[in-house]
């Protein structure tokens, strides 16, 4: 209904950023690279609300009070996707280990990297932000990990999954990353609304971008892990068939699948909103 | 309507019965099952097979002679002095003969011929002959040690029907040598020692398990070496050298590893034959080099190079693999051209028999093989025809066996030949003329070089070079024909099987498939809102398909077939999780949900998550599987802890199975006391059970008492009458109701029914009576497992019931969100995921064959083998079992509704029959053509042909489960249709 006021409704909150990260447990480093965030987040937004002041003075038909445009999916996704690679790189050059040879080490650095870009970045987008502060958002992804962690290992070890305490971290470690590529967005965009969760992960019916870029990920993700799972039995006796390396790979490899698919979405409906919008 | 109901049936029945056809068509094509002699030559072989009548008689008292007569016996019967009385047999394990001989005139390569220059000096100055013994696939260790022992060509069948013994119990050359009173001392493969257990008075085996060990196999071998060759009190030794196939399987025919370990072997070679020289001038010698090869070269390598596991996996039928070296060392003739030594061909199956005669004993009995008489040069000429000759006898026996029309009757019993027929013919005709023919040419020369021999002299080369031509022919072209008969496969059958299999499978899937469709038209009109959860079921139904062909895909692939159990518990678990996810589809949000919608969510949700757990708990209980059976299962954890524990659990698991059998039995409300009298006598088979328990199980297994036994016919006698009598009894006994339906336990009772339809259709008495029916099914046959399973399986039964009864739960309160037929398919999963959770696996290796001979008083094989099957497919017909419960669980939703009474039985039985055969025929179809193209895979024997066995009882699983099923339904709906008319006229 109100695309300008969507788009500036973000920079408000990026200004109180600083207050905030300073009471989350995040480091400086996070707290700088936020600042960096906040900053490239509100050029983007003026940058796009004066196009769409241009574009689109007469009529805007957007729909959502949290819209969002291609680029800031784009960006987000992006960050997102870099924030995995930029774990692995981590690991890989700086303490030189990788999944294979330290699948629970790795997989932490990973998490260090990638946990704070998600949650950091999808709480800005979280529902009703005039009823609900963007500290609130940030605990409840929080919460949301920790409690789809749960989840997802009870899924991995119904699934077949070892148990075992030399298994225990491992498990623990690989839940959390599934647990940030599912539930952690929708725990911070959604809260505890019962009915949008059943909507995305049981109907997947995503209607807005936001819910399309939470969604898709978080089924492919599932989905590249269920499939990374299959050559485990295999007698090929590589070491990377070893639980939870493949099974972390594939549902890295899932997530990423889906940012692109959810992106290629996004743009599709973007255009199709923009017909309907003319 | 019935008309159709009667369509259905014989159009089933058609898939079946052609299914059946193609099934055994196929089976009988694929493995061929020759007619083999059983027990073992004595000292008959020495005389023509004619007169096999006279002597026959006296066989028993032979063999039991001291060893010491029976070789006298030998001796003088056979007419032929033993060339050796020792024999050193080393097997190079995967030598190709190429590596000593070359290929096609060729000599070898320079490598290999530099790394055994003794062997070589050995076969350029003649002390030694080599031949490409062809082997016969497969070319796995195992079988091949049985062909060069026996001379026989095993079919796959014959190894699948003695599992529970890896003893090669056949005649052999092995067991004559040990009869006659040979000390015979084994060092290396301990194949040999489970082959030949008690035979060996000193054995060092090695065991071929650690594949990357290209050293230590073959130290472990060498060390004792020296010593028994110092020593003189073994007639027989057998080295088995490991190391060169390990070379093999870790680098390939080129190996770098290759050329040292050839050299290692020479070394062996010229330690052996100097040491017999040295030391035993006088004593004739004799060693044997022989061989087989697998093969390596080619870039399948990669891909089939798996390593050489602990069951010795391998064998396919190239040149390579088949090319496998006989080298006699020790005969002292003089086959000095090196040209035709790289020519001599042979088959691996004539090593017995020349071995055999060689050594005195007799052929043994199933040989196909024929002397290689280049071996034979140090005999006279009438010892080189006598030894043609009982070959040739030997030979004619096993025809006899296997070719009914065969008999040359007029051979006298004193072996000299009738003088009437005095030229020869030229042979053609049927193969019994051709074979008779070529026969008695070869005994008139013979008999007539005899006569000559005697008279005059200087004819008899020339006689005596014919009747050694016509021996050869006859020999070769019978050794040909009784080979192609073990290993040929008939095209045609196979064809033929197989189309009528995938016709079959055609027929059924398309019945499922207009059921589906017929059933959801019905249900469209008469749902008001048709788009209702469109999305949720369709993804459940995808997933189903996807399974399905997911499997069949994955059984191309041996490792998969190796670890089924994965797939099975992956599939099913996810299944149940994607229901999980349609549950929580249905859960409303908030406020919305009424008293009854939030009980009928917890109670899926609840039955959802027991299911899940349940199968891991099951999944986790046995490893399972081929590569990971080493890794820590509960099992393993359990029996580690002790038998107390084992008890304790199976005390518990018995007790909780009377309580989930009791509790399940309560939950029907109608007739108390036709309740009480089944579960009763549940109870009292339950009682007695844990009766045996306590009283009969010692430490590892049951006592084999008489009071064990007859406590277990008991069992037998109260579950029969149990089961038996619910099904005849209860349709007759159950109150037929006039009034109204009593609401009681009825959640669909909103739609009143009018009152002419419940006159005429025995609806709720049917959905009652299948009710109880079901349950005695389902208790009967666990009580049936806990008695006969492995004390370690009682807990899985538990949970298989506790998962059966979540299922049926989950089944009711799912109402009509849930497609028929993908419930059915999650039970049969859920069949096959228990049936991996109760040890099973696909190799024959794990077929409990101990509990199959709980409660047999006297030895029994079809007993026994009904035992061993209720035992190997117990979760399976358990889950086909529980389809009479899941009919009356599901005949909640549609009884209330307006159908006539053919429309109802077609509805009920509808899908718990078609789906289970429409599945198993996919499967079946699938697994056979995946056979047919792997007929040449490396493990087909080992991985390919023991499944598909597996597969073929699956499928007699799923005849007998469905037809109780349908006999079940089809027989209690008449009756109470029956007793309803009478009543409703009665009125």
């Amino acid at each position: 209904m109100q695309s300008k006021k969507a788009n500036e409704d973000v920079s408000p909150d990026l200004k109180v950023r600083p207050s905030v990260s300073a009471t989350s447990p995040e480091s400086l480093w996070n707290e700088r690279f936020l600042w960096g965030l906040g900053l490239i987040q509100a050029s983007i937004n003026d940058q796009i609300s004066n196009r769409k002041k241009h574009r689109m003075s007469k009529a805007s038909t957007w729909n959502s009070s949290q819209s969002m445009s291609i680029t800031q999916a784009f960006l987000i996704h992006l960050i997102c996707g870099l924030g995995l690679a930029v774990g692995i790189c981590v690991a890989h050059n700086v303490y030189s280990i990788n999944l294979i040879s330290h699948p629970s080490h790795t997989l932490c650095l990973i998490l260090a990297v990638e946990t704070p870009i998600v949650i950091l970045l999808y709480s800005c987008f979280r529902q009703n932000p005039d009823k609900c502060s963007y500290l609130k958002a940030v605990v409840r992804a929080i919460l949301g990990l920790s409690v789809g962690a749960l989840i997802s290992a009870l899924g991995a070890i119904a699934l077949g999954a070892p148990v075992g305490i030399q298994y225990l971290l491992k498990t623990i470690n690989w839940s959390l990353l599934i647990s940030l590529f599912t539930c952690v967005p929708a725990a911070s965009v959604f809260g505890s609304s019962w009915a949008d969760w059943q909507r995305i992960f049981a109907h997947t019916k995503p209607n807005r971008s936001i819910e399309y870029m939470i969604c898709i990920p978080a089924h492919t993700a599932i989905i590249g892990a269920w499939f990374g799972a299959w050559p485990m039995p295999l007698d090929w006796e590589k070491p990377w068939q070893e639980w939870p390396i493949c099974v972390s790979y594939g549902a890295m490899v899932g997530y990423l699948v889906g940012i692109v698919a959810s992106l290629g979405l996004a743009i599709v409906r973007g255009r199709k909103q923009h017909h309907k919008g003319d | 309507m019935s008309c159709s109901c009667t369509k259905w049936t014989l159009l089933t029945l058609t898939g079946v019965t052609l299914q059946l056809i193609g099934l055994s068509l196929f089976v009988f094509g694929f493995f061929p099952v020759k007619p083999a002699l059983s027990g073992f030559s004595g000292p008959e072989s020495y005389n023509a097979p004619a007169c096999d009548d006279l002597v026959g008689n006296r066989n028993p008292s032979e063999i039991s002679r001291p060893s010491d007569q029976l070789r006298s016996l030998y001796q003088e019967l056979s007419g032929i002095p033993p060339l050796f009385d020792r024999l050193i047999l080393m097997v190079v394990d995967g030598l190709p003969a190429e590596f000593v001989l070359g290929k096609d005139g060729k000599p070898p390569r320079k490598v290999f011929t530099e790394a055994m220059p003794y062997t070589q000096s050995l076969l350029a100055s003649g002390k030694a002959i080599g031949y490409h013994a062809k082997a016969a696939p497969p070319t796995v260790t195992m079988p091949r040690l049985k062909a060069m022992v026996s001379g026989a060509i095993g079919g796959f069948l014959d190894v699948a029907f003695n599992f529970n013994t890896q003893a090669f119990l056949d005649d052999n050359l092995l067991g004559q040598l040990f009869s006659i009173g040979w000390k015979m001392v084994m060092l290396g493969d301990e194949t040999w020692l489970k082959l030949f257990p008690g035979l060996f008075t000193r054995h060092d085996g090695v065991s071929s398990f650690f594949v990357k060990d290209t050293v230590e196999v073959d130290k472990n071998v060498s060390r004792h070496l020296g010593n028994e060759l110092s020593r003189d009190d073994w007639n027989l030794l057998i080295l088995h050298y490991l190391g060169l196939d390990h070379v093999g399987h870790v680098g390939g025919r080129n190996s770098v590893l290759m050329a040292p370990k050839l050299a290692e072997m020479d070394e062996i070679v010229k330690m052996i034959h100097t040491s017999i020289i040295l030391t035993q001038e006088n004593d004739q010698e004799h060693t044997l080099l022989t061989n087989y090869w697998r093969f390596f070269k080619s870039s399948r390598m990669v891909v089939s190079d798996h390593g050489m596991t602990e069951n010795g996996n391998h064998g396919g039928s190239s040149f390579e693999e088949t090319d496998s070296l006989a080298l006699f060392i020790g005969l002292r003739n003089h086959v000095s051209d090196y040209a035709s030594a790289t020519h001599n061909t042979a088959h691996q199956v004539d090593i017995a028999p020349t071995l055999a005669l060689l050594l005195g004993v007799p052929i043994p009995k199933n040989s196909v093989g024929v002397m290689i008489s280049e071996t034979f040069d140090l005999l006279k000429d009438d010892h080189q025809l006598r030894a043609l000759e009982l070959n040739s006898w030997q030979l004619l026996r096993l025809l006899q066996a296997q070719l009914s029309g065969l008999s040359c009757g007029n051979t006298p019993c004193n072996g000299v030949g009738d003088s009437q027929r005095s030229g020869t013919s030229d042979c053609n005709g049927s193969i019994e003329k051709m074979l008779c023919c070529l026969y008695m040419n070869a005994a008139v020369l013979h008999s007539s070089w005899k006569s000559k021999k005697v008279s005059d002299r200087p004819n008899s080369w020339e006689d005596y070079s014919n009747a050694i031509a016509a021996y050869d022919k006859f020999l070769k072209t019978a050794s040909e024909w009784l080979s192609s008969r073990a290993t040929d496969k008939p095209v045609g059958m196979l064809a033929f099987g197989v189309a009528a299999m995938l016709l079959s499978c055609l027929i059924l899937s398309s019945l499922v498939l207009y059921m589906c469709r017929e059933v959801y038209l019905v249900e469209k009109e008469r749902l008001s809102h048709p788009n209702n959860d469109m999305r949720g079921w369709l993804l459940d139904e995808t997933f189903v398909v996807g399974v399905i062909l997911i499997i069949v895909i994955s059984m191309t692939s041996s490792s998969m077939v190796e670890e089924e159990q994965y797939i099975w518990h992956f599939m099913t678990s996810t299944l149940f999780l994607l229901l999980l996810r349609k549950t929580a589809q249905l859960l409303p949000a908030g406020s919305i949900l009424s008293k009854e919608q939030s009980r009928k969510c917890k109670f899926q949700i609840c039955s959802i998550s027991v299911l899940v757990i349940c199968g891991r708990i099951m999944r986790g209980w046995h490893q399972g599987g081929v590569n990971w059976t080493n890794l820590p299962d509960i099992s393993k954890w359990l029996e580690q802890a002790g038998s107390d524990h084992l008890k304790t659990i199976q005390l518990v698991s018995g007790c909780l199975v009377i309580c989930v059998g009791l509790y399940s039995l309560s939950l029907f409300e109608t007739k108390k006391i036709i309740i009480v009298v089944v579960g009763f006598s549940f109870s009292i088979s339950g009682l007695l059970l844990l009766l045996r328990i306590l009283k009969f199980q010692d430490y590892k297994h049951v006592s084999s008492s008489y009071g064990a036994t007859l406590l277990a016919q008991i069992i037998y006698a109260v579950l029969a009458t149990t089961t038996i009598g619910s099904f005849v009894t209860l349709p007759w006994l159950m109150p037929i109701r006039i009034s109204n339906m009593d609401s009681n336990h009825d959640i669909n009772s909103s739609s009143p029914v009018p009152s002419d339809v419940q006159y005429k259709s025995p609806g709720l008495e049917l959905r009652d009576s299948l009710y109880v029916i079901g349950w005695a099914y389902i208790l009967c046959w666990c009580a049936l497992q806990l008695l006969l399973q492995l004390p370690i399986n009682s807990m899985p039964i538990l949970l298989l019931l506790v998962e059966i009864m979540a299922s049926m739960l989950y089944f009711f309160y799912e109402g009509q969100h849930c497609t028929e037929w993908v419930e059915v398919s999650a039970l049969y999963f859920l069949g096959m995921a228990g049936h991996f959770a109760l040890g099973n696996s696909n190799t024959l290796a794990t077929i409990d064959v101990a509990g199959a001979f709980i409660g047999i008083s006297n030895h029994s094989t079809v007993l026994s083998g009904i035992l061993m099957f209720i035992i190997t497919y117990a979760s399976p017909m358990l889950v086909l079992v529980s389809m009479v419960v899941y009919m009356s669980v599901k005949s909640y939703h549609f009884i209330p509704q307006k159908i006539d009474s053919g429309h109802l039985l077609k509805r009920m039985l509808g899908f718990p029959c078609l789906v289970p055969l429409g599945l198993n025929s996919i499967l079946l179809t699938a697994y056979t053509i995946v056979l047919l193209l792997m007929r040449n895979h490396l493990f087909v024997w080992s991985v390919f042909s023991p499944k598909y066995l597996y597969v073929c009882g699956f499928t007699v699983c799923i005849y007998i489960g469905v037809s109780v099923v349908a006999a079940t339904g089809i027989y209690t709906y008449s009756v109470l249709a029956w007793r309803k008319t009478k009543q409703s006229s009665n009125h």
